[in-house]
């Protein structure tokens, strides 16, 4: 490695790029010069500076106000190359591992070694997509770290913040169509000097939040965990010489480049992987979203991933669909960090995890897609709506990988797209609030290969999901819970079901203006995939709410309540139970405010099956029934279990009469199904005379208009002319 | 080095292996002689004697046959050429109107059926649902895996495949 520490960090930075095209490892780091004079010296030294991140990030929770912080553990840190290359790690939202690379490269091009300057003990802010990070709520600090003048390093934390003073409260702002509505921006700001934040940032920070103390407090828990990381790497050069950290921690890049390559040629297969999902957005109606496009919209997210010879990873998002005025946009940093929180859940479970791993990546994402728009002021505060569903692809693609390869174990299904629930106005004690909920951080999980997936305990932007404490949640909102279940038949199914998500009811309490807001996906579609024949998680249920409930005088009465909105999709518990206004509304929830007596329940979602459901255990079946996972009504029509009642009234197989209706149903499958050859050349007059809805014809437009390869193999499958187009508006 | 017996390696893919062991498997360094082995259990599961070369689904496999090497059912159908989508050569049913769907989603809510349909591809033979799709109509069938057969044994496993006519 060249000394350029003589060198401006740009140049530094565009040296080491030039040194990576040339010789295709980090930096020009072509031998592990340091692995191997003392393998166990650079093991260990890299379990030091993990260490150092682990418990500057546990240190730092305690600082937090936030229960999304602190509850939940809605936080990363990291540790950099002066470059901005992650080099060591925390648990915890590995997302922004990445994004805040982005961040620290954005600041060297951007010139800011001359102005605002790089100083010890500056602090750097950023919530910018654009610039580096995923959505508004997610901000981060890095600091330099300097040693004996020199700059070795940076030490960077983020936290996502539960309220960004958007148009709505909250931070996943459904509402923002453009940025201008997103929030408060801190765009690569210089905030704090001589390691202290200064007092007209925090200033601005009050003022323009709805609930300030969330995120000034992060601030400052952000800040001490990196002064801490700062303070123990100092140390740690000061044992082992600058010149070795400045070599060990280029090689544990490359190390992680290297490791990367080998996990992939260990556990998968050469060749072409393709898989898609779908969202789809129902706004039409609904007040406060300005007519800026057609209400309602249809997204394709085809996925196609190609694995070298070499084991590069090579993900391509051609044939998507266009940026639009909507919140779920995402940006570079945004793909980049959610390939990256994949593979550190997938691949890297062993060995050095650092940037290393994403450079033995590619990703085409096309200009002007959602994925990369080419227009920065587009609103990115719900990419995770987009993102979810579109690294589930990916884990199914590379676990078809893992399954050819024989490691059966490590395939999964996927992480979900599950929604959100923000809320805001006058809380408990009279006071102005805002605050989103995350509880939504532990969803259901797609199933294994070998087993049912993770109920209500698995999301895939952070993979120690939690749910956090009722308590907790509670003091923090005007709403008190008066049920949480499992929803049943929420996890796909499959010889193996998805893991179950759970469903909230509460009772609004103590405030005349509560505003409720979700933040998701209509009920359109299925956005939660299913593989190997298992089938999708259901789609987002809708919300089910009582205005003006006589929960009270029940009560009163002595009369049972309704904890949730029951298992009958046509008339909900709460319309069998409850006096009031009832209202079912699909999509994102946003309405006028509501008042203590009001009852609201929200659903999360569910992972997708693995297998054929006719090879499900009747026992598990029957396990799942008793438990609440399954409604015997799908038990028996869905999985063709028959389930009889033990002495105690359990639900219990009988086997002979299952094996029989297996038989039966395989019978009515092959009755019922035609050849696809036949299937084809009905279809295609369908598509021949574009029958379809107008949502879906423009999905086609928009998709073949911006992808020449899209437009060719849609024609080729359908038999159509080259010259063919989708009826409609051009 | 980690390796496991034959027969531990069968009970994992059958999902029958007690968790704790499961998770130790998935806990430790990955077994570097898995896939021969986990051929062998395959190979030992399907009543037809032609040699699987990769699995590519739950109860699908390519393997060499007289017929060269084709996309096969584990009840020995086969779906043809295995450069082929498999999926072309299979029996779908198409889940589009509220009734079919809502007979996979009893209580649930469904998708609008003119914005999304399930697919469903089955074995013409033994009825096996191989694969479902999610898919907006008029949606392409996707070739899910089209693998570097030949790459694959040739430079990852060091064993390259006798060439077919
Ligand atoms: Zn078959």
């Amino acid at each position: 490695m060249l000394d350029r520490t003589a060198n401006s960090l740009q140049q530094r930075l565009l040296e080491s790029e030039r040194l990576m095209g040339e010789t295709g490892c980090y930096d020009g780091i072509t031998e592990l010069r340091l692995r191997k004079e003392d393998p166990l010296k650079f093991e260990t030294l890299h379990t030091k500076l993990r260490a150092y991140c682990v418990s500057a990030r546990e240190m730092a929770r305690r600082i937090s106000a936030s229960p999304g912080v602190r509850e939940v553990g809605e936080m990363v840190v990291a540790i950099y190359t002066p470059e901005g290359d992650a080099i060591a790690l925390s648990n915890g939202i590995m997302v922004h591992v990445h994004t805040m690379s982005r961040f620290i490269k954005w600041m060297i091009r951007n010139g800011y070694e001359q102005n605002p300057g790089i100083r010890d003990g500056d602090i750097f802010a950023n919530n910018d997509a654009f610039i580096g990070t995923v959505q508004v709520p997610d901000v981060m600090d890095v600091v330099p770290i300097f040693f004996e003048g020199t700059l070795v390093g940076w030490a960077g934390a983020v936290c996502h913040e539960l309220e960004s003073g958007g148009i709505t409260p909250g931070g996943d702002v459904c509402l923002a169509q453009e940025r201008f509505t997103e929030g408060l921006f801190v765009c690569a700001e210089k905030i704090g000097e001589n390691d202290e934040i200064r007092r007209d940032y925090v200033i601005r920070c009050e003022r323009n939040l709805r609930m300030p103390i969330y995120w000034v407090l992060d601030e400052k828990a952000k800040v001490a965990a990196c002064i801490d990381m700062r303070e123990s790497v100092k140390q740690l050069i000061g044992e082992i010489g600058l010149g070795y950290w400045q070599q060990l921690s280029k090689e544990y890049i490359e190390e992680g480049r290297r490791a990367q390559l080998a996990r992939t040629r260990q556990l998968t297969v050469p060749g072409i992987y393709r898989g898609h999902t779908f969202y789809g957005h129902v706004t039409e109606g609904k007040p406060g979203f300005q007519p800026l496009a057609d209400p309602n919209w249809l997204y394709n997210i085809p996925i196609e991933m190609e694995i070298t010879s070499e084991g590069k990873i090579r993900l391509d998002f051609d044939g998507t669909q266009p940026w639009g005025y909507h919140s779920m946009n995402c940006t570079p940093a945004g793909m980049d960090g959610g390939m990256f929180v994949t593979l550190t859940q997938h691949m890297n479970f062993e060995g050095l995890v650092n940037d290393g791993a994403w450079m033995a990546t590619e990703i085409n994402i096309p200009h002007g897609t959602w994925t990369n728009p080419d227009n920065e002021m587009a609103a990115t505060a719900t990419s995770w709506a987009l993102l979810l569903p579109a690294y589930g692809v990916f884990q199914r693609l590379l676990s078809r990988g893992f399954i050819a390869r024989g490691f059966v174990e490590e395939a999964f299904v996927g992480q979900v797209n599950s929604p959100m629930i923000e809320m805001g106005g006058t809380s408990q004690y009279g006071s102005g609030f805002g605050m989103a909920h995350f509880e939504c951080a532990a969803a259901g999980s797609g199933a294994l290969a070998i087993k049912d997936g993770l109920d209500t305990a698995y999301v895939g932007w952070n993979p120690e999901s939690d749910m956090g404490n009722i308590e907790i949640w509670e003091q923090n909102m005007p709403m008190v819970y008066i049920g949480r279940s499992i929803v049943p038949n929420s996890g796909g199914a499959g010889k193996y079901r998805g893991g179950c998500a759970f469903i909230s009811t509460w009772l609004i309490n103590k405030t005349d203006h509560l505003r409720l807001v979700t933040s998701e996906h209509s009920s359109r579609v299925f956005d939660n995939g299913g593989m190997c024949g298992g089938y999708p998680a259901p789609t987002c249920e809708k919300h089910h709410a009582v205005r003006n409930s006589d929960i009270f005088e029940r009560a009163e009465r002595r009369q049972p309540l309704a904890h949730g909105p029951g298992t009958d999709p046509l008339v909900s518990d709460f319309e069998r139970t409850y006096e009031g206004e009832q209202v079912w509304e699909e999509g994102p929830y946003i309405t006028r405010p509501h008042k203590a007596g009001d009852i609201f329940s929200h659903a999360y979602n569910g992972g997708g099956g693995f297998g054929d459901v006719l090879e499900r255990d009747p026992i598990k079946t029957a396990w799942d029934v008793e438990n609440g996972f399954l409604t015997r009504e799908a038990a028996g029509k869905v999985f063709g279990i028959i389930l009889e009642e033990d002495a105690d009234g359990y639900p219990q197989a009988d086997i002979d009469a299952t094996v029989a209706r297996r038989a039966e149903m395989r019978e009515e499958r092959l009755k019922r199904a035609i050849p696809v050859s036949e299937w084809i050349a009905k279809e295609s007059e369908r598509v021949r005379t574009s029958d379809f809805a107008p949502e879906v014809a423009k999905m086609y437009r928009s998709a073949m208009k911006l992808s020449p390869r899209f437009a060719k193999d849609f024609k080729e499958f359908w038999g159509l002319a080259s010259d063919f187009a989708i009826a409609g508006e051009k | 080095m980690t390796g496991y017996s034959k027969e531990v390696i069968n009970d994992l893919v059958n999902g029958t292996l007690p968790w704790p062991q499961t998770r130790r498997i998935m806990s430790a360094y990955k077994d570097d002689d898995r896939f021969f082995k986990y051929l062998a259990v395959l190979q030992d599961r399907v009543s037809w004697s032609d040699p699987i070369l990769l699995p590519v689904g739950d109860h699908l496999f390519i393997c060499d046959s007289a017929e060269g090497r084709i996309t096969r059912c584990e009840c020995g159908h086969s779906f043809g050429d295995y450069r082929k989508n498999w999926k072309l050569k299979a029996l779908i049913n198409v889940r589009n109107t509220e009734e079919s769907l809502r007979e996979i989603y009893p209580n649930s809510d469904i998708p609008d059926p003119s914005w999304m349909e399930i697919r469903e591809f089955f074995c013409p033979n033994c009825a096996h649902l191989h694969e479902v799709e999610a898919a907006a109509p008029g949606y392409p069938i996707v070739h899910d895996f089209e693998p570097d057969l030949e790459g694959f044994y040739r430079d990852w496993l060091g064993r390259p495949l006798k060439e077919v006519a």
